[in-house]
């Protein structure tokens, strides 16, 4: 196995010891590896000559653009084994096909036909291991119309529909941020290759090939949009910059802004609790919030009742902190949460009483990072980060090792290019 | 109309029963990816305390009803529906018959409520001591925060997620939608409930499963918590811009409020969308002619580039891109995504069920093809207390004598 970070001495069972996952991808389905790597899985990444295309993407440490700082591969790959193979060279292509029929999952996010081209495509991998499930995410899936289309981050999140639904009424529309929607692919591929794993593993006993869209995975987030143009004929539009309803929107305060849900879904407690709370600290005109229009959903959708609302909340919200509004807000059970930054997640003391933040061995720089830890808590197979981040062609002799190709040939191997 | 549950024994969840007491958007969400592949998931509701979502637009027509959202029913296709008054003693009890025969229990309520109604996890595992227990409550269930409640909407502010979508100088804008709710929550909680069964099967072993509903979330913004934890900055609101790539944004397109997204920062991206534009007067001055002087001057860029496109229609322009190399896509609404995209169309993405009052409805399939498994979702989403009498008879071995006493005594309401 890999080394073992920070953790020593006793460590409790995992529930995904035992598997050994290939993870071929890119940016695509890293994310997929590391939820496998992180509950126990030998996860080996195989990485083309010169290294995951991930390696070269920001932000980097110290602003430094090198492939062993890339701070989004870091984050992906630690604890998983780095191996260095070039799935083009024919002796490349054997070593994968030996690794393959150890493996119970493989994932790959080339592009649709690419690894038919090599002979490593689904079919025929599957041919030497029927147990294998070998989960593909792509652009848009493996056949159609689109295929063979030209996407990133972007173009996913316009032609996932997600895209149309961000931003302000007076502008484009607006991309979420980061990498959500090659990581949405990565998450129903997490869970679609689970789903497979319980057939494969279990008395069927047979693998699969599961063709993940980063498209249609965008096309998840796009909430009741959907469901309003079907039953209703009404086409949602991006609304940021205003109330949803009267008291359901962003609220500036002292040191940054809050999100308050005083209307909305389920709202009738909600709305009397924030009236009460206005009242009880002396807002001038609270009262009105308890006549009966403001429990008329109609009502509180009109440009009236946000200003009226507004009127009232603004002058109370900037006058207090986000941290203030939160335990006042909450305290009284009011669904209103401030808009926390990165810096406010580190200093977030729920987060810091899980835990949450753990130490990330960045052994390239021999620094130790503070990265998002566990993202669910398994009481008995706990969620834990398996190694350090690894260096480009780390593991390739210890992997190889293993298949029991010995350093003569190893060294061949090397010569000619097929490993790295 | 296919309307029966259990599912065809080839699902690959086949097997496996899941008690379900989730409600509104995430919880919902994660028993359904669970439901679609052939879990019998049984939705445990109240209708003295509807599940919001059922009284949440859209409906169909228009007209509210609790068995009319569009929004509830995306939420919960192939799933058996019953009703429990869990305020009364005998449907408690009808609670513990059906969590003693159910491999997973979950809920995503705040902490203390399950318990409120002898379900806890202490309580479960002592009727089921090998149960998989899934709890999702916003921030976790423990600790100086768990009492607070929240929605999708809240939860993308506590996250960083609404921070970091919008323009900077702007009021941040998030996604607009519940995103919490719809992907990271449901996707990691399913993912950790399925490796709970697996360590089960392997050790006899079942667990206590804590999602905090924020945490699944902030793990995907790693990269920019990393950016302030390792090199001290706090990434800001960057619009459509992306890094140093440039040309990288939404352009307008011919038509009320159409656009296409383009991404056309590599030299051979950035010379093809030139070409396909007719090389105007711009492309080739000193403005375009390294990607650092592209980078240098992007909102000038931006400006020219759409000052070029505004004149096309949308799917034509992504066709050409698209022909040419160029990343592109036209950025879709709900209507175009549906009528329009041939390629989701190719995939089978809308689903087509027949639900008993809605009639035939528009189901999202789920976003990935398993090889030999078809026809997913298989079921809408069952109407209040559809599956109460049949659950009744199969789950709790009750005669329709029985069935019928404890409805006069209000136990299944």
């Amino acid at each position: 196995m890999s080394e073992s970070g920070a953790f020593t001495g006793f460590a409790a069972p995992q529930a995904l010891a035992g598997l050994r996952v290939l993870d071929l991808s890119g940016l695509a389905g890293q994310y997929c590896g590391k939820l496998f790597a992180d509950l126990g899985a030998d996860v080996i990444l195989v990485e083309p000559p010169g290294g995951s295309p991930v390696r070269r993407e920001g932000p980097f440490l110290d602003d430094h653009a090198h492939l062993e700082y890339s701070l989004t591969f870091g984050y992906l790959n630690a604890g998983k084994r780095a191996i260095g193979l070039d799935l083009d060279h024919p002796e490349g292509q054997r070593v994968l096909k030996a690794l393959a029929a150890k493996a119970d999952l493989l994932i790959e996010s080339d592009k649709p036909g690419v690894p038919a081209r090599r002979g490593l495509d689904a079919a025929a991998l599957r041919a030497l291991s029927p147990r294998l499930v070998v989960t593909s995410i792509t652009p848009f899936g493996q056949t159609g119309p689109y295929a063979q289309y030209e996407s990133e981050e972007l173009v996913a999140l316009a032609l996932g529909g997600l895209l149309y639904l961000g931003g302000y009424a007076d502008s484009a529309p607006m991309a979420a941020a980061g990498n959500l929607a090659c990581f949405a692919a990565a998450q129903f591929a997490a869970v679609a290759s689970m789903t497979a794993l319980w057939a494969s593993e279990g008395p069927q006993g047979e693998g699969r090939h599961i063709d993940v869209s980063i498209q249609e995975s965008v096309v998840m987030a796009m909430e009741n949009a959907i469901q309003f143009f079907d039953l209703e004929g009404s086409v949602r539009k991006r609304e940021a910059g205003q109330q949803k309803l009267a008291g359901m929107g962003v609220f500036d305060c002292v040191d940054g802004q809050v999100y308050l849900m005083a209307g909305g879904i389920s709202s009738s407690a909600f709305w009397q609790s924030t009236t009460q709370w206005l009242v009880d600290a002396g807002v001038p005109g609270a009262a009105q919030l308890a006549e009966p229009q403001w429990s008329d959903a109609d009502y509180l959708a009109t440009e009236d009742a946000k200003a009226i609302f507004s009127g009232l909340l603004a002058p109370f919200a900037a006058a207090r902190t986000k941290e203030q509004l939160y335990r006042e807000g909450q305290g009284r059970r009011i669904p209103i949460c401030p808009i926390q930054t990165p810096a406010d997640l580190v200093g977030d003391r729920q987060l810091a009483h899980r835990g949450f933040f753990v130490p990330l061995q960045h052994p390239a720089s021999g620094r130790t990072l503070s990265v998002p830890g566990a993202p669910y808590a398994l009481s008995k197979t706990p969620w834990r980060l398996a190694g350090s981040v690894p260096r480009l062609g780390e593991h390739t002799a210890q992997v190889l090792g293993e298949l029991g190709i010995a350093a003569g040939e190893m060294a061949a191997l090397l010569q000619c290019g097929a490993i790295q | 109309m296919k309307n029966t549950l259990p599912a065809l024994p080839t699902l690959p969840l086949a097997g496996i029963r899941v008690a379900d007491f989730t409600w509104i958007g995430a919880g919902s969400f994660t028993t359904k990816l669970l439901a679609d592949f052939g879990a019998d998931v049984i939705k445990v509701e109240s209708s003295g305390r509807l599940d919001p979502l059922r009284t949440s637009r859209p409906y169909r027509d228009g007209t509210p009803g609790v068995n009319r959202s569009g929004y509830f029913a995306d939420r919960n296709s192939s799933k058996r529906g019953i009703t429990l008054n869990l305020k009364t003693p005998r449907a408690q009890e009808l609670a513990r018959r059906l969590v003693a025969g159910s491999d997973v229990v979950a809920n995503n309520f705040t902490p203390g409520t399950m318990e409120k109604f002898g379900l806890g996890y202490g309580a479960v595992r002592e009727i089921k001591p090998d149960i998989v227990y899934l709890a999702m409550s916003m921030t976790g269930a423990s600790g100086p925060d768990h009492k607070y409640l929240g929605f999708g909407l809240t939860i993308g502010a506590l996250t960083g997620l609404q921070h970091l979508c919008g323009l900077p100088g702007r009021e941040p804008a998030g996604t607009g939608t519940n995103y919490p709710d719809h992907i990271p929550n449901p996707c990691h909680a399913a993912f950790a409930v399925l490796a709970a069964l697996r360590h089960r099967r392997r050790t006899g072993e079942g667990q206590y499963i804590d999602v905090a509903q924020t945490e699944p979330t902030i793990a995907l913004f790693g990269p920019a918590i990393l950016q302030y934890t390792a090199n001290g900055e706090v990434a800001g609101r960057t619009g459509n811009q992306r890094g140093a790539k440039a040309a990288h944004g939404v352009y307008p397109c011919a038509g009320d409020d159409c656009w296409i997204a383009i991404a056309a920062w590599s030299d051979a991206a950035y010379a093809a969308l030139v070409g396909v534009l007719g090389q105007p007067a711009w492309a080739t001055t000193e403005l375009a002619a390294s990607a650092a002087a592209r980078l240098a001057r992007r909102d000038e860029l931006d400006r020219l580039i759409g000052a070029a496109t505004q004149h096309w229609n949308a799917d034509a322009l992504m066709a050409r891109l698209q022909a040419a190399g160029v990343p592109a896509g036209v950025v879709h609404t709900a209507a175009g995504i549906v009528q329009h995209d041939p390629q989701l169309r190719h995939r089978g993405h809308w689903v087509q069920l027949d639900h008993p009052e809605m009639g035939p409805s528009i189901y999202n399939a789920p976003p990935f093809r398993l090889s030999g498994v078809e026809g997913v979702p298989c079921s809408p989403a069952p109407l209040l207390g559809q599956h109460t009498d049949e659950v009744c008879r199969d789950v709790f071995g009750l005669d329709d004598a029985e069935i019928e006493a404890l409805r006069r005594e209000d136990v299944l309401s």
